[in-house]
């Protein structure tokens, strides 16, 4: 029987939802605006994880960044962190480490090719590099060790400098003014596109010690190390070992903060998840309240229209409406207009998602992961069944006689 | 055995300090198949008499015995279905669902009994057709006149099969000639043998029945036979 109610009571809340066509819609805006809103941030910010995710699985798990990191404030009084090729030669004398990575994020520099004239990054690495950046050659090959040892002048590019130098198709073997040296260009790797706006192709690799033998003043340079380990259980020895290596190298007193940072492939991705994170988790907060105000929306018109329904409600009390039925319906129908919206909100939201993607070059396409979908619409349904349940309450606790002779 | 019995039954109303007595220790039976007007001046209690025969509102004291049930002492929702199963309400004002068709509003008291929707469909358009209104079932109440209006009403009111048709000035909204006309179809309803109450303080409409009650300041005053039909 409370099934036949129930059915019964759909079919009039809907009934009467069709009914106010237009005044239904605007009601359930609130609710609309809010979803379109969670939907939009989580797919937005889910696809981005996803693509960074995406970006840190080539690092691989095991290995290990060490970068220089100074604070503000002692930026301001003139103290400077950095990573040195001593520090450099330190670490690569660090048990239990597979590989290791110099780069050195050289400035941009100029390149010449004939009469073309191109400023791009240059990056002094070795051969491991390939692995760390993804670079995939096209034409040729990369860096060697051999071209680290010897300092051979050579050069690897992409694709945006090689147009940009009118190279030929094939570049490998053409030589190319980087700075003041001439250098050989032995490799072009495969395009890659853009991410984040960034264009992926404009780079220029050479060995790191020809970029430490070019580069003017040596002191002054500050560079990163990539280390791959062997053994994944060695992580947190390998990060103590070199913490302590380079504080001692960099004369830090116990006591003092690290000048420099040492982070897992791992601890960078959590890193930026949890930057993500916490941007979902505000803008969920003001979403949050963005649907309770379209909440408290709903309460407002279903009061009015349990105030301007009286009558009927009186009429339908007296040809034998019990109150419960009355209940129900009342509270089907701002259940069903926050679902409504809920839908429509999801769509909205998943269209703004997908247009917002789209309009910025490269990004990542948004992704609506199942549980934002469950969650708002469980959100809506809630808010339409605590929204909902006052004005129903009102409406079948109203006396028959005076509900009848409402005007 | 009485269709329904009334037995000293008083009503008050708290108006501020002063004790309002709306009807004061009324006995009253009424029989199957009876056609009766109650009439009275305006205070006369007929109102709250109305009220009471219809389940809509409770005695302070007294009995009121519908088809051997005690109903003076029943919650809301006993009332809600008595009024529905014995009870066919006809208003002065019609009441029907203003955005509901004749239809909707005639299977509306139907879905109160959970009838199955072809079972309510059926029985509502020949309540419909029963009133004359077979080829109107789709029309809404504003595009239907008072009378039309007031025979959906009836159907309404006849649908649930009724033991009482309660009717509250019924023809008080409508011209002389649609009133003859509703007045007619009471008639053909009371040949049919159904019990019909009349709430009304014109006489004319009262000349109707064929058992006349007059209120008076909440007290029966008179309760006759209709001489003139008798």
């Amino acid at each position: 029987m409370l099934l036949f109610d129930i059915l019964e009571s759909l079919r009039s809340a809907l009934r009467s939802i069709r009914a106010h066509g237009f005044r239904s819609f605007l009601t359930t805006l609130g609710i609309i605006i809010g979803v379109a809103a969670v939907i939009a941030t989580v797919s937005i910010i889910q696809g981005l994880q996803f693509s960074i995710n995406e970006q840190f699985q080539g690092l691989g798990t095991n290995s290990i960044i060490v970068q220089s990191f100074n604070t503000f404030e002692r930026r301001l009084q003139g103290i400077v962190a950095r990573i040195s090729p001593s520090d450099f030669e330190l670490l690569s004398r660090v048990e239990g480490i597979a590989t290791i990575s110099p780069i050195i994020g050289g400035g941009g520099s100029q390149l010449r090719y004939g009469s073309q004239v191109y400023a791009t990054q240059i990056t002094g690495s070795t051969y491991s590099y390939q692995d760390v950046a993804q670079v995939y050659m096209k034409y040729g090959r990369f860096l060697s060790d051999a071209d680290d040892i010897t300092r051979r002048r050579v050069v690897v590019i992409g694709e945006t400098v090689r147009e940009n130098l009118n190279l030929p198709e094939n570049p490998v073997d053409e030589y190319v003014r980087v700075g003041d040296e001439w250098m050989k260009v032995i490799g072009l790797a495969e395009e890659k596109g853009q991410l984040f706006g960034q264009n992926q192709d404009n780079f220029a690799i050479i060995p790191y010690s020809t970029m430490r033998s070019i580069a003017g003043n040596q002191n002054e340079l500050d560079m990163a190390i990539q280390l791959t380990l062997g053994n994944l259980d060695q992580m947190e020895a390998v990060q103590d070992q070199v913490t302590a290596l380079l504080r001692n190298a960099h004369d830090i007193e116990p006591g003092e903060d690290d000048d420099f940072q040492v982070r897992s492939s791992e601890q960078l991705t959590d890193t930026f998840n949890n930057i993500l994170g916490s941007v979902t988790f505000v803008m969920g907060g003001i979403v949050g309240i963005s649907l309770l105000v379209g909440g408290i929306g709903i309460m407002n018109i279903m009061l009015v229209s349990v105030t301007e329904r009286t009558k009927e409600i009186g009429i339908c009390k007296a040809i034998g409406a019990k109150r419960h039925q009355i209940l129900l319906q009342f509270l089907f129908e701002s259940l069903l207009l926050c679902l409504l919206g809920g839908l429509i909100g999801l769509t909205i939201g998943y269209g703004i998602g997908l247009a917002a993607s789209a309009a910025i070059p490269d990004f990542p396409r948004a992704v609506v992961p199942l549980w934002a979908v469950l969650l708002s619409f469980l959100f809506s349904a809630m808010v339409g069944l605590v929204f909902g349940i006052m004005p129903a309450a009102k409406a079948a606790n109203l006396d028959p006689i005076d509900a009848l002779r409402y005007e | 055995m009485s269709l329904l019995r009334i037995e000293n039954l008083s009503k008050e109303y708290q108006m501020g300090d002063n004790v309002l007595r709306a009807l004061d220790g009324v006995n009253l039976g009424i029989e199957r198949g009876d056609y009766v007007a109650i009439t009275g001046t305006s205070g006369s209690g007929k109102s709250t008499m109305l009220n009471i025969l219809g389940c809509l509102d409770r005695p302070t004291s007294g009995r009121y015995i519908l088809n051997q049930k005690d109903v003076s002492q029943m919650d809301p929702d006993e009332l809600a279905e008595i009024r529905n199963r014995e009870i066919g309400f006809i208003f002065q004002s019609f009441n029907l669902l203003p955005r509901a068709t004749a239809l909707d509003n005639v299977v509306q008291p139907l879905i109160y009994q959970h009838l199955p929707r072809a079972e309510r469909i059926r029985r509502a358009t020949e309540a419909l057709q029963h009133v004359g209104l077979g080829a109107r079932l789709d029309h809404l109440p504003n595009q239907l006149s008072g009378g039309q209006r007031q025979r959906v009403a009836i159907a309404r009111a006849l649908v649930t099969k009724p033991s009482i048709l309660l009717a509250d000035e019924p023809t008080g909204n409508l011209d002389s000639r649609t009133t003859i006309e509703i007045m007619r179809l009471f008639d053909d309803l009371h040949a049919e043998h159904q019990t019909i109450i009349i709430v009304t303080h014109e006489a004319e409409i009262a000349s109707h029945c064929h058992r006349i009650v007059r209120l008076e300041d909440g007290r029966v005053a008179e309760d006759r036979r209709n001489r003139e039909l008798a």
